[in-house]
């Protein structure tokens, strides 16, 4: 309901630097706080702008921007996956399970992600096809898959593992291969959001689904596929997780869905749907493992990440509504 | 509300039919089930998900989601523990903790209500952000040793039946007669069933989702105190998982996950399927893990059963 | 493939005698370069000819409303059909049936539209109007009769397949995506690409930018994000959106509802010049004035029947009426004069943020008091605040000579003021409960002790409200979902009656209801007057505001324009009043 009447169109074209500050502002906020955070820290602290722990920081959280562009599809689209994070620890299971038991190494790298393809377009499914809302599936299969996790594996860990196997400990081109996956990856999503009708019926759908199915977008199915998309960034975040580190541990990785819901929001992804960018995710992903390490850093106790984490998305989605009521 | 209540009689004979027969098939997988104590047991231990369950239903059928309770008594569990430690007398220590939690539910309220954000994120931040000043707090230390009067509430009992199983049944009578029959009731289905119209019709629409947020905060504060007084000790874990628990019961028992249906007494019995479900695999021997599995896997059939019966009374 | 060289001079006799109109650019033997941009999927235009049909298929982008084409263009295809008869419909329906659910909406409805003519649409609510639309659109499946496109019969599986068959759709509910652009709003799902088969955003923007300048609307970003426009040019990115397929069919379904008179104007234009290029389209409206200045031909339907269809010259209103309606109403303004008492309802110098400033006036018992003005004029504004939404920001409010404030709805009903709202589904019902329950909503406290609801009570208030007003129903515990839309306005002013207000605020009180309700709504309101109501009645239709106001007073941009009484209340003078300046203020 309107309320305030706005005030007809524009009536003067604003100027192309205006244009892109409006368009990528939430990217620009982001990028500027890494900045900042960085420098602070590193102004506390000189060790952590060493290279080896920036390296370690990065490459270590690669995966959190992997899995956060697969979600951020699913966000824009109007919907939620609070189940990634158990997802992805049932996926590092399976591929740790094959490379142990002798299968070659890229069925080991695969399996797991046609696995996660399937059970995400499954959950796209049920949330297209039967109308169960979004939450409440994936929260039905957070337990699911991190009950059927634990109840598999009691725990276990999973150790002599095959050295090819380690994807995330290689080096391309000097950089580790999570960071260049990260950066791949996120690229040819956001030119693909950009440039292709596919890409931009994510944003349909999720803007105003009638509207999308009176253009000729098939709704339903865009779900389903979006959702497996979901479940193809989580299979790789999975297999960068997995790797890196000589055993992996048949556990969910804790506050992992949060993390990656939180890049998604704090990276311009609006919870609404219908507007984001997944280079906005990856830096905001960026901007976690730059606040987690500095914590460390600057002698705060882990212990209070999470409640840092719930702090940002409540900051972030607040100053959202606070701009979308101003535009009206 | 006749014509709702048609199909939601339907949707509830076929909850009561599931309830007997599963309650049927684990009575024969072991002979321990149907036991008196083993009955009032269950009584005991369904009862923190139970209160809490009460209140979630009073929020879904307005429309929205709360994710944070099992949050906030994790966070009231540490506050008793904090309080306590710090030389508050223990009961002072429970109903400040406690408070708190009812606190911490008018913050979701007020997200929700004065900037707007859809429940089902403010909650989810407030999930973590509660979750975290628990850990954070508690730095993951728990705290133990409390006085022998404290486990009245959690172990003991009141004319045969644990305590907690009275604070149950009484709150059930409470709710269903608050959503049933009164005013407030009534504002809470318009506001679930159109926001904008209860609001056009002179619901203060905006009070009625602060009460129902501070009260669900609250009772979760509540189960915290009684989870503590049970198992004698506190921890920052407490309480994890308790949402899903908790919007299973409530959909399992008809109300509707988009708001403006549902009935205390579906809720009811959505708790006592699930809390049967829960006692039966753990004779079974199923690990706790496995159930949760179940958990999920009810939770997703049952609002699909209820989108294939109720396609045509829903709004 | 056969290249006409020349035009048979049969062909040129036809033109001249104004039978058939140029639909492209005379077709001429060099005309082989590649047109810039990529090659459009559009169908072809046509230039039928006496004894056969030659279907030219073109590759270019040609601006659907200049009808210019780009300097270059190539033809790719010209192909004879044989001996056919010439085909004069672009679109025609035969014995169109048509039930959702056991209800039908169409029984045997036959229609035909042809190319260059407006062929207005009319008939009451539920008349089957949408359901036509809609069928013709692709989104609805008839289950009886046949569709057929240029003679071909056709069977649209979906709102794609008529729109690759060239028939475009502005429907009312706006179905825009409100954080995309202007420019990607026009051309989601045919945009153009470029050569690498991406998305060729600066193609997009240029013709998006070259067709709103087409529609005269040069002030419109195309890179504004389309959530912060105002309804009229949202309505514009919608019309821009339909001509970005260039279509051969166009329908409109009330395309002026939200418009002001300028934009009206504005909209008409751009008909007339669609009409001009050959395009068919199909307008459906309720207003009078528009179908006798647009359109060439008009159908009426009632209760999903075909009653008929005349040429605009040969009718008059009344017969349209009286076919719309099946019997003809003389007496659709029946106010009678009531006594005038004191003073229920005074404001002065309200305001509410920026929606409106410095507002004043006064309602007497026995009133009724007109509020005429544009959409967006800031009225329904000035009713939220008045009913406790959205609490003034400054000014006083007096209710019965007593300064009050009003900060919410429920304190508005406990000082007698009662709100109608404009958007009945939405804002006045609560369609999916019971009308008992919708009746009770606003009166609870009433009906209730200690606040347990008196479930006895209730049930009467129920049963003597459907009878005092007229209620077409099973019984209170039917859902409002089911009632008709009239009833649906009975319900909403039942309700609010139930609370015994002195001052009642009707927001549109008639829009969406059939000429029959509207009649019984407006009796009604004379009634209420005359037992010393005072009336606040917002409305957009003239006819309405000049027929039942006892004064009227007309906003623009949130402030107070004018003020007429009765006698004085023109046309004219009411009309202008509307685009005139506030104090202090450019005109707008």
């Amino acid at each position: 309901m309107d309320t305030l009447v706005a005030t007809g169109g524009v009536a003067r074209r604003p100027s192309r630097l205006s244009r892109i500050v409006d368009a990528y502002g939430q990217e620009l906020v982001v990028s500027a706080a890494v900045l900042v955070l960085m420098a602070v820290a590193g102004a506390v602290n000189r060790r952590f702008l060493s290279q080896t722990n920036l390296t370690s920081l990065f490459s270590g959280n690669a995966y959190v921007a992997v899995a956060a562009i697969g979600m951020s599809m699913v966000i824009i689209s109007g919907n939620i996956d609070v189940s990634v994070g158990s997802l992805i620890g049932v996926l590092a299971t399976i591929a740790g399970t094959l490379a142990v038991k002798g299968y070659p190494i890229w069925l080991a790298w695969l399996f797991p992600v046609l696995v996660g393809v399937l059970v995400d377009a499954f959950i796209g499914a049920l949330v297209a096809y039967a109308r169960i809302p979004a939450i409440v599936v994936t929260l039905g299969f957070l337990s699911i898959l991190k009950g059927g996790l634990i109840s598999a594996t009691q725990g276990a860990w999973i150790g002599n593992l095959p050295p090819a196997f380690f994807i995330a400990q290689f080096r391309l081109f000097g950089i580790p291969s999570p960071i260049c996956f990260a950066t791949v990856l996120t690229v040819l999503a956001a030119l693909w959001m950009r440039y292709s009708a596919l890409g931009r019926a994510i944003y349909a759908v999720g803007g105003n689904s009638d509207a999308a199915r009176a253009v000729g977008i098939r709704t339903r199915p865009m779900v389903v596929f979006i959702f497996a998309l979901n479940g193809f960034f989580a299979g790789i975040a999975a297999i960068l997780f997995g790797t890196q580190l000589q055993v992996i541990q048949s556990t969910v990785p804790p506050n992992l869905e949060l993390n990656v819901i939180t890049a998604s929001v704090i990276g311009g992804v609006s919870i609404l749907g219908g507007t984001g960018t997944v280079v906005g995710s990856s830096l905001a992903a960026v901007l976690f493992a730059v606040i987690s390490s500095s914590l460390i850093f600057l002698n705060v106790s882990a212990y209070w990440l999470r409640a840092v984490l719930g702090l940002m998305i409540l900051a972030t989605v607040l100053a959202d509504m606070a701009r979308r009521r101003r535009i009206g | 509300m006749r014509i709702s209540l048609r199909s939601l009689l339907r949707h509830e004979t076929v909850l009561g039919v599931l309830s007997v027969i599963a309650l049927a098939v684990l009575a024969r997988q072991s002979d321990r089930f149907f036991t008196t104590d083993n009955i009032l047991n269950q009584g005991r231990l369904v009862s923190e998900l139970g209160l809490v369950a009460l209140t979630m239903t009073f929020v879904i059928v307005t429309g929205g989601i709360d994710l944070s309770v099992g949050s906030i008594l994790g966070l009231v569990a540490i506050l008793i523990g904090v309080f306590w430690k710090a030389g508050l007398p223990l009961p002072l220590a429970v109903i400040l903790a406690v408070g708190l939690g009812g606190v911490a539910g008018l913050v979701n309220g007020l997200i929700i209500t004065r900037f707007r954000v859809p429940p089902l994120i403010a909650t989810l931040a407030t999930l973590a952000l509660y979750r975290g000043l628990a850990e954070g707090i508690s730095q993951s230390r728990s705290v133990r040793g409390y006085p022998e009067y404290f486990y009245v509430l959690g172990q003991g009992e009141v004319g045969g039946m644990p305590t907690q199983l009275w604070l149950l049944l009484a709150g059930m009578v409470v709710a269903a007669v608050i959503l049933g029959r009164t005013t407030f009731g009534r504002a809470t289905y318009a506001v679930g069933a159109n926001e904008t119209a209860a609001r056009f019709s002179g619901v203060a629409v905006d009070r009625t989702k602060l009460l129902i947020y501070t009260a669900s905060g609250l009772v979760a504060g509540l189960s915290g105190a009684i989870l503590v007084s049970r198992v004698t000790t506190t921890r920052s874990d407490m309480g994890m998982g308790l949402e899903l628990d908790a919007i299973t019961a409530v959909v399992l028992g008809g109300t509707s996950i988009f708001g403006g249906r549902g009935t205390v007494a579906g809720t009811v019995l959505g708790l006592v399927l699930i809390q049967a479900l829960r006692n039966g695999l753990a004779l079974a021997g199923v690990k706790g893990d496995g159930t949760i599995v179940v958990i999920g896997l009810v939770l997703i059939l049952a609002i699909l059963v209820t989108n294939i019966f109720g396609r045509d009374g829903d709004g | 493939m056969d290249r006409a060289r020349r035009l048979p001079s049969a062909f040129e006799a036809a033109l001249a005698e104004g039978r058939w109109r140029r639909a492209g650019p005379p077709l001429s033997p060099c005309a082989t370069r590649r047109a810039p941009g990529p090659a459009p999927t559009h169908h072809a235009p046509y230039i039928p000819l006496p004894g056969y049909v030659q279907r030219v298929s073109i590759s270019a982008f040609r601006n659907p409303l200049t009808g210019g084409w780009p300097e270059r263009f190539r033809i790719r295809s010209v192909r004879a059909s044989g001996n056919q008869r010439v085909v004069k419909s672009v679109v025609e329906l035969r014995d169109i049936t048509k039930s959702f659910g056991g209800v039908s909406a169409l029984k045997g409805v036959s229609f035909e539209v042809r190319a260059g003519e407006v062929h207005a649409l009319l008939g009451e609510n539920g008349a089957g109007k949408s359901t036509l639309i809609r069928i013709i659109a692709g989104s609805h499946v008839p289950d009886q009769g046949e569709i057929r496109v240029e003679g071909e019969l056709v069977r649209f599986s979906s709102p794609r397949d008529a729109r690759r068959r060239g028939i475009a759709t502005v429907y009312q509910e706006l179905l825009l995506f409100p954080d995309l652009t202007v420019a990607e709003n026009i051309f989601l799902g045919n945009a153009p690409r470029t050569r690498l088969g991406a998305l060729d955003w600066a193609a997009t923007r240029a013709r998006a930018r070259a067709l709103l300048d087409a529609l005269d609307s040069p002030d419109l970003d195309v890179d504004a994000k389309v959530g912060g426009l105002s309804v009229a040019n949202r309505q514009r990115v919608e019309i821009a959106k339909a001509l970005s397929q260039d279509p051969r069919v166009l329908i409109m379904d009330e395309p002026t509802a939200s418009l002001a008179q300028a934009d009206v104007e504005r909209l008409m234009a751009v008909v007339r010049r669609l009409r001009e290029r050959g395009v068919a389209v199909i307008y459906v409206s309720h207003r009078m004035q528009e179908i006798f200045d647009l359109a060439d031909r008009v159908t009426v339907l009632r209760d999903g029947a075909y009653i008929g269809t005349r040429t605009i010259g040969e009718v008059t209103e009344d017969v349209l009426i009286s076919m719309m309606v099946g019997r003809s109403i003389d007496q659709l303004f029946p106010k009678s004069d009531a006594p005038r008492g004191r003073t229920l309802l005074e404001v002065k110098n309200l305001s509410f943020r920026r929606a409106f400033r410095d507002v004043s006036l006064s309602v007497r018992q026995g009133e009724i008091l007109g509020l005429a003005g544009l959409v967006g004029a800031g009225r329904t504004e000035v009713a939220l605040t008045l009913f406790g939404i959205n609490p003034a920001t400054s000014g006083e409010i007096l209710v019965d000579g007593k300064t009050v404030t009003i900060s919410s709805p429920r304190r508005a009903r406990d000082l007698g003021i009662a709100y109608i709202p404009e958007d009945r589904g939405q804002q006045g019902l609560i369609r999916s409960q019971t009308i008992r329950e919708n009746l009770s909503l606003p009166i609870l406290d009433h009906l209730s002790r200690a606040s347990f609801v008196e479930l006895a009570m209730e049930a009467k208030h129920a049963r003597e409200a459907i009878e005092r007003f007229g209620i077409r129903a099973r019984g209170p515990e039917m859902m409002v979902r089911q009632l008709s839309g009239g009833n649906q306005q009975k319900v909403v002013l039942a309700k609010w009656l139930g609370a015994e207000p002195r001052i009642l605020i009707m927001d549109e009180p008639t829009r969406g209801i059939d000429v029959g309700a509207k009649a019984e709504i407006h009796a009604l309101m004379s009634k209420l007057a005359g037992q010393g109501l005072a009336i606040v009645m917002i409305s957009s239709e003239l006819p309405e505001v000049l027929g039942m106001s006892d004064r009227v007073l007309v906003m623009n941009r949130g402030r107070v324009v004018a003020a007429f009484d009765r006698a004085e209340a023109t046309p004219d003078a009411v009309g202008s009043a509307m685009t005139r300046a506030g104090p202090g203020e450019d005109a707008a």
